[in-house]
């Protein structure tokens, strides 16, 4: 766990995404049991539960993520398993809740994110998700602001582009989506200098759109 | 853009009369070489050595103090040591010098509290008196057109290619292999810590100079980084900016921490950050000189598809296979040449042991006299589907086939080619035993205009990096 008060939970990051016109998975807070229930109704099943704390950064280390609760008995019993876990691992931590959302279904993973250099100020990084950006660290850079060049470039650059292009069979990430998203990105950053790192970890990428599923904000 | 940069640093390219502070009649002291220096640069405008030890350099009398120069000062060049720097600084002042070059080290670069409390203290007083600096720990400027040398060396000629360094070392050897690769340059100015005058001014400079078409920078770190990439992006708009950053690696970033005092960042952001402002990067000293020795004699290029002529006698297969190789893996392209092209090559040549696609192995030419070869290379640069011509000559098996006298008029052949033809024409030059013949030969086509490099591998990248340039910006 770190204590970070400076760390805006999913749904707070979310919000703040959302009015600025990055396409984000839609997602709620659930305060108790019954709040998970009905939200998971209206979104339609299935659904992802996700422990909201601003004490907990890795989520999923700590059993703080359900995935794939396919009707209301499975999203209870969920909840209070989260909430259980969570508590076990950090007793100290302020648990707000769930967060509740739409399972999105799969498509090519990538990573979007933010950090401050101490000579060029805001930074944005592109690569594809999972273990190719852990491992192989194929991402690209660029300094905010962030032109529709620059983001084509990024894009571009990284070595897993194939991947992109719908490799073997598997269905195409829309590039300009993608590059959408950057500029976006890029605006949202200048616009917020009290943010000093951000993660849209992962977006996936469809034929026609694409969409953070996760997202941190940390301020200054 | 950036005129107002011209005049406000008129005074440091072009001074009308330099003082040179800490000269000596009696040691070899950086001051007295300084003023040796510009005398045998032929600097036109008057010259004051300064120092407390009387006598006279050549026909130049020493005086104690800047403040007895009989007429004004536009410049001072300082090398005392920094106990001295304030007090001098006031005598600037009083003196209504307009600019000055600190060649005094041991500052922020060597102690991080006292040095940079010191510099904060040297550009209070010259913001003050209205006076810029350059430095300290660097130097300074060198400017042929105008009788400015570095420290050491050889004013050389003036040229088109404008350069900033961090670092006198790097300047040096830049000034230096310029000389001897026939790279001109305009101004170049070493800023050290650049507390005052740093990249970014500098850059903006030689982006408004008429006489820079090219630019070069050695950087190590910035203290502003948001406005060298805003800089860097307004400059590689008007002009080719090619960057060499030094200390990518740990190591290398260790050294420029204690070198001029930088900040440094990952060697990541940086390349993202050049590619991002247009900039070409390069990463050694290398392939800094060979990328402008191409962007000065041709400026852009037309396309990436090379013409590799591997040979001119006997052993031009292998080289044309490694050639081929070396251009690819650098980024150009190597198309088969057109089928007229061939044919007309078969006819001239016979049809046996010769490469007609591209690589061009021209061998044969050497049974049917030099008109023949000469008219091959002709078919080779004319072929439409070809952007720029390597030529390979290995002096070794040319010597005995062709004697100097003909290896003479191949290569005038290829200078006359090289103005006759649309077409950028490179020669690589393997080093070899004939190295005198190859030396020889080497200047004689650099004098005339003509890019020559010791490998395939580096020809490819310079050009490569042109190729690159010209994309990026659409110039064709």
């Amino acid at each position: 766990m770190t204590k970070s008060q400076n760390l805006l939970t999913e749904v707070e990051s979310k919000e703040l995404l959302k009015k600025a016109g990055i396409p984000v998975v839609e997602t709620k807070l659930a305060r108790s049991k019954k709040e998970a229930v009905s939200i998971s109704k209206e979104m339609g099943f299935p659904v992802v539960l996700k422990i909201s704390s601003p004490d907990v950064v890795h989520k999923s280390d700590s059993g703080g993520v359900k995935l794939g609760l396919a009707n209301a008995a499975q999203v209870g019993k969920a909840y209070g398993e989260i909430v259980a876990s969570v508590k076990r691992a950090y007793p100290e931590a302020q648990i707000q809740g769930v967060s509740v959302q739409a399972m999105a279904p799969s498509g090519v993973e990538v990573i979007v994110g933010m950090s401050k250099d101490a000579q060029f100020g805001p930074v944005l990084m592109f690569g594809l998700g999972g273990i190719l950006v852990e491992v192989l660290k194929d991402v690209s850079f660029r300094i905010v602001p962030v032109t529709e060049r620059d983001a084509r470039e990024m894009v571009k650059e990284i070595k897993g582009y194939p991947v992109l292009q719908g490799y073997r069979g598997q269905k195409p990430a829309s590039i300009p989506a993608l590059e959408e998203l950057i500029v976006k990105v890029s605006q949202f950053v200048e616009k917020n200098p009290q943010i000093k790192e951000l993660d849209l970890n992962p977006i996936f990428a469809y034929p026609d759109k694409a969409v953070a599923v996760d997202a941190r904000i940390i301020l200054e | 853009m950036f005129e107002e940069k011209l005049k406000e640093l008129e005074p440091v390219f072009h001074p009308r009369s330099i003082a040179v502070v800490g000269a000596s009649a009696t040691s070899t002291k950086a001051g007295t070489v300084w003023v040796w220096a510009l005398k045998s640069a032929g600097f036109p405008g008057l010259i004051y050595p300064v120092g407390s030890s009387g006598g006279r350099i050549g026909d130049l009398e020493i005086l104690p103090n800047l403040r007895l120069a009989p007429g004004e000062v536009d410049y001072v060049i300082v090398a005392i040591p920094r106990q001295s720097v304030l007090e001098l600084l006031d005598d600037c002042v009083a003196k209504n010098v307009k600019a000055v070059q600190f060649f005094t080290a041991g500052f922020s670069e060597m102690d991080a509290q006292q040095g940079r409390k010191l510099e904060e203290q040297m550009l209070e007083r010259a913001r003050r008196g209205r006076i810029r600096i350059i430095g300290p720990n660097c130097i300074g400027v060198y400017c042929p057109e105008h009788g400015i040398p570095f420290l050491v060396g050889m004013p050389g000629e003036s040229g088109s290619v404008g350069f900033v360094s961090q670092s006198g070392g790097i300047a040096t050897k830049l000034a230096t292999i310029g000389i001897a690769r026939h790279i001109n340059y305009s101004k170049g100015v070493s800023f050290g810590n650049g507390i005052d005058l740093n990249a970014s001014d500098l850059l903006q400079y030689l982006a408004a100079d008429p006489k820079t078409k090219v630019i070069a920078a050695y950087l190590e770190g910035t203290r502003d980084g948001t406005r060298l990439f805003n800089t860097m992006k307004e400059v590689a708009r008007v002009k080719p900016l090619v960057v060499w950053k030094g200390g990518r690696t740990e190591a290398g970033a260790q050294a420029a921490l204690s070198h001029t005092g930088s900040l440094v960042s990952s060697s990541a952001i940086w390349s993202a950050m050049l590619k991002q402002a247009g900039a070409i990067e390069v990463s050694s000293l290398e392939e800094l000189t060979d990328a402008l020795l191409v962007f000065q004699q041709f400026g852009h290029l037309q396309g990436p598809r090379a013409a590799i002529i591997g040979g001119l006698a006997d052993g031009g297969g292998g080289n044309s296979v490694a050639a081929g190789d070396a251009c690819m893996e650098n980024g150009l392209k190597v198309p088969t040449l057109s089928s007229e092209t061939r044919e007309k090559l078969s006819e001239l040549l016979g049809e046996v042991g010769g490469i007609f696609g591209n690589p061009v192995d021209v061998s044969q030419a050497q049974f049917r006299g030099l008109a023949a070869l000469f008219q091959a290379i002709d078919l080779v640069a004319a072929d439409a589907v070809i952007d720029i011509v390597l030529i390979q000559q290995d002096i070794d098996i040319l010597l005995p086939i062709y004697s100097r006298e003909g290896l003479e008029e191949i290569n005038e052949f290829l200078i006359e080619l090289g103005r006759r033809q649309n077409k950028p024409i490179v020669v690589v030059l393997p080093s070899g035993s004939a190295e005198p013949e190859r030396l020889q030969i080497e200047q004689k086509l650099l004098a005339a205009s003509v890019p020559v490099f010791c490998s395939m591998e580096r020809a490819a990248k310079a050009i490569y990096r042109l190729g690159q340039y010209s994309r990026y910006h659409g110039v064709k």
